[in-house]
């Protein structure tokens, strides 16, 4: 529910059913029959925002319990904040309408670098400061957990604490010393000494950072007695982790109009660039049978009629062919449609594949990231040009005519020939067309391949690695397109910019909040929306602190620096990653964990046990 | 396969739901409800479910006709019944009948207006103007259509029209030509009225009362 004052301004703004609340499934409950409050805020539109599963985890979790309530808040769009602006209403939760400054906990999920300007609009908007030392009292505490905290430096400033790995279990630990602390009337600091003692908890605060003369860090010390390093929680047991079995169900369309439910957490693949994969290990399923519980549960109370499974590699799931034979007579009398991303389409059984509708309807997908194999080994991205190939034949002869491949450039190492190479191994997906005898007739194919910017990311092997520079990659982008000779590849590539950022945000460290903060005070919002982005803000507000950003992206770091992260611990030791990254300067594979353990150090969070191949790893 | 032809009321949060968000909303109540819905054939099936004339973002409904096909005979009552327990705030089923008139029947419908101002003098001005400007008979409008946008004079689609003060609030009566050959959207007459009387209500509800056929037979 919205406050009254917004009813005459409702119809004025774009889609306002993202403001209204009172979606099915949406849990109400009166301020004063619980004693926490907790603000679920998505530093994003609520289109995006309600796409994504950790808030859906988090929102059932916390509304499991009777003493507690959850709301959800999302960034206000343009038109939206000038007329909250204007008519004086501080942001509210959709709920309740609630002020958000009334809340006892306001935590935000940090999805991507991008949103960071969002979390300080919001709280601005809210009325509150942006600066964790300005805001006195115990309550609200302002939190945030998601990908981003691994290193959250550039915002230090702003949050109180941070959740660092698997939310379910800390949340609760974190409601339960929150509710204790605010009955008996402790002040914030003491507060946030406590909560530092649980594991998974963060406070920036609480640990000094001094600088060296180059810019590097000198040290970090912890104080007040918190932790040395900081380490993330492992939920160990999936199945008999709280799931959810509703979700909301919005009125508006949101960019995924499905439910969704994990299989996994964790990765065995090791690709040397993709920092989910080595925050979330160890691996841990879910069991099939748990898996189909909840996605059955979750049709009926909300009505979707797409389950999409949810993992970082949908075909490393063991249990997916079992799952898939037991759900898909239920899904298919049902009209619903199991999609399965990133499923590798070799070794899978064809006669599941033809009850697939989704796969039928969404086409073939390939993640090839780099063009050539030599930097495919640099990577690790263990797919060769002959996979590729094979299962681009067997799909035209099925009647497929469209085939997408995903590629990164500015990786480490990468040489013209490997740009080049994007355009070669599109071209001989083209040629296998042609080739093939029984392709579709009087049809032509359509490959188009889409290409990202490399950003390094803490806690992968290439967190020391240099990220190039815009006009750099826009030179590579450019040498790929004189490369791509046939009409039927479409090349769709992004503006460097936005990576940049996102590289100076990904691996800053706290000198950078000034700089957020400057950067939101000039307008600065929706970054990660090219038409919002205003990149000539951006440089002046590094000027103003004198802070050169290229510092953060385009140098190369020596291993023995001390990095900003360092004084946290998601598992993967800085051990392993350095092997990793000189076995990359090599051009030498790593095996997925399932061949051979790498002791990646992720197995200590789990007790030891990682997975059964690595029983005896510690 | 069974036509059966269900009349919902919308109001509240749901009035801020646009046509193309309904469609999915009612698809997945029924499938929440666990009624079986009748599929289209071919490549992309998709479930029969038909709005006969979709209100507009921001007006009320009190009885709207939405024709669905199920695979499996169930009682009028049961149907009302089961979706009436999974439909989300603000949409209601108020009856089930069998699908007799055709959309292309309707002709009109009548629509209730509640602008509410901050004193009952306001109220009666508004009131006034609106009345003393109708009276005029022309009222102009950029109209948009699927030819592009023209303007018209709105009153040319006033069937009838009556407004008075309540209180604080202005209220209008008012009947207008409606369906797929001619139709007016009663928030682009209010919205019209507004800047033609200078003035702008604190709130606004505009609730699309009843559908009318030839000879304002109701559409059944
Ligand atoms: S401990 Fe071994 S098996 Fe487990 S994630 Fe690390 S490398 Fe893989």
């Amino acid at each position: 529910m919205y406050p009254e004052k917004l009813e005459k301004h409702l119809l004025r703004v774009q889609k306002p059913g993202r403001y209204t609340g009172g979606e099915l499934n949406s849990v109400v409950k009166d301020r004063d029959s619980v004693d926490i409050s907790y603000a679920f805020c998505f530093p994003d539109t609520y289109e995006i925002g309600m796409s994504h599963l950790g808030m859906k985890i988090i929102y059932s979790l916390v509304n499991s319990r009777d003493d507690a309530r959850c709301e959800r808040v999302f960034a206000p769009d343009v038109d939206m904040e000038e007329i909250l602006r204007s008519e004086n209403i501080p942001l509210y939760a959709l709920e309740s309408g609630d002020a958000v400054k009334d809340f006892d906990i306001i935590g935000f999920t940090m999805q991507y670098e991008l949103s960071y300007t969002n979390v300080l609009n919001m709280l601005d908007l809210s009325g509150l400061p942006v600066r964790s030392a300005d805001r006195k009292g115990l309550t609200p505490l302002v939190i945030a957990g998601g990908t981003c905290v691994c290193n959250f430096e550039p915002m230090a400033d702003f949050v109180d604490l941070t959740l660092l790995g698997d939310g379910e279990e800390v949340t609760m630990e974190l409601i339960d010393l929150l509710k204790e602390y605010k009955k008996k009337g402790a002040g914030k600091e003491e507060f946030l000494k406590a909560a530092a003692q649980i594991p998974g908890v963060y406070v920036p605060s609480l640990y000094e950072v001094e600088y060296k003369e180059d810019g590097t860090i000198a040290a970090v010390t912890a104080k007040d007695g918190a932790p040395g390093k900081a380490v993330k929680r492992n939920v160990a047991d999936l199945d008999k982790m709280f799931s959810p079995e509703t979700f909301v169900v919005p009125f508006l369309e949101t960019v995924f109009d499905r439910t969704t439910v994990e299989i996994f957490r964790g990765c065995i693949r090791g690709c040397r660039f993709c920092q989910a994969g080595f925050l979330s290990r160890p691996l841990r399923e879910k069991s099939p049978a748990e898996v189909e519980r909840e996605c059955r549960a979750i049709c009926d109370s909300t009505g979707y009629d797409e389950i999409s499974l949810c993992s970082l590699s949908t075909s490393d799931y063991k249990g997916l062919e079992t799952l898939l034979r037991s759900m898909l007579p239920w899904a298919n009398e049902n009209k619903i449609n199991i999609a399965l991303p990133s499923l590798r389409v070799d070794n899978f059984p064809q006669e599941l594949m033809e009850q697939l509708t989704s796969v039928r309807r969404s086409g073939l997908t390939f993640a090839p990231e780099a063009g050539t194999q030599r930097l495919r080994d640099v990577i690790n991205k263990n797919i060769t040009e002959k996979e590729v190939l094979s299962t681009c034949a067997q799909a035209f002869s099925g009647g497929w005519t469209a085939v997408k491949l995903y590629f990164m450039i500015g990786l480490p190492t990468e040489t013209p020939e490997d740009v080049e190479g994007i355009a070669n191994l599109a071209q001989a997906v083209v040629d296998e067309f042609y080739h093939n005898e029984n392709k579709p007739k009087g049809k032509s194919v359509n490959v188009s391949i889409s290409v990202a910017s490399f950003v390094p990311k803490p806690f992968t092997p290439f967190q020391w690695e240099a990220q190039d520079r815009p006009d750099t990659l826009i030179e590579k982008q450019n040498l790929l397109m004189q490369c791509v000779k046939s009409r039927k590849i479409t090349v769709s590539r992004h503006v460097p910019h936005t990576s940049f950022l996102e590289g100076v945000f990904a691996r800053g460290d706290r000198r950078l909040c000034d700089v957020v903060e400057y950067a939101w005070k000039n307008g600065c919002k929706f970054d990660s929306w090219e038409e919002h982005l205003k990149l000539d803000v951006w440089m002046q507000s590094f000027e103003k602190f004198g802070i050169d950003p290229f510092f953060y992206t385009a140098r190369k770091r020596d291993f023995d620096e001390i990095l900003p992260w360092d004084h946290l611990d998601f598992g993967v030791t800085k051990a392993f990653l350095k092997r990793e990254n000189e076995r990359a300067h090599e051009g030498l594979t790593t095996p997925p964990c399932r061949e051979k353990c790498s002791a990646c150090g992720a197995a200590k969070l789990n007790g030891g046990v990682c997975n059964e191949l690595c029983k005896a790893v510690v | 396969m069974n036509s059966v032809r269900l009349w919902y009321k919308k109001s509240g949060l749901a009035v801020y739901t646009s046509h193309l968000d309904m469609n999915r909303c009612f698809t997945r109540a029924v499938r929440r409800a666990g009624i079986p819905l009748w599929y289209t054939e071919g490549f992309n099936p998709h479930p029969y479910l038909t709005f006969l004339l979709p209100l507009p973002l921001g007006t009320a409904g009190e009885r709207e006709p939405l024709d669905i096909r199920t695979v499996e005979d169930i009682s009028a009552d049961e149907i009302k019944k089961r979706l009436n327990a999974v439909l989300p705030e603000g949409l209601e089923i108020v009856d089930v009948t069998e699908a007799r008139d055709k959309a292309n029947e309707i002709v009109s419908a009548a629509y209730e207006i509640t602008a509410c101002f901050e004193s009952g003098e306001e109220a009666e001005k508004f009131a006034g103007a609106v009345t003393g400007i109708i009276g005029t008979g022309a009222l102009e409008a950029e109209k948009r259509s699927k030819r592009g946008i023209k303007t018209v004079n709105l009153c040319e689609f006033i069937l009838s029209f009556k407004a008075k003060a309540d209180g604080n609030a202005a209220v209008i009566h008012t009947a207008l030509l409606t369906g797929t050959q001619q139709n007016l959207n009663a928030g682009l007459l209010e919205e019209t009225l507004e800047k033609a009387a200078e003035m702008s209500p604190e709130t606004l509800t505009i609730v699309r009362k009843e559908i009318y056929k030839e000879n304002n037979e109701l559409f059944a």
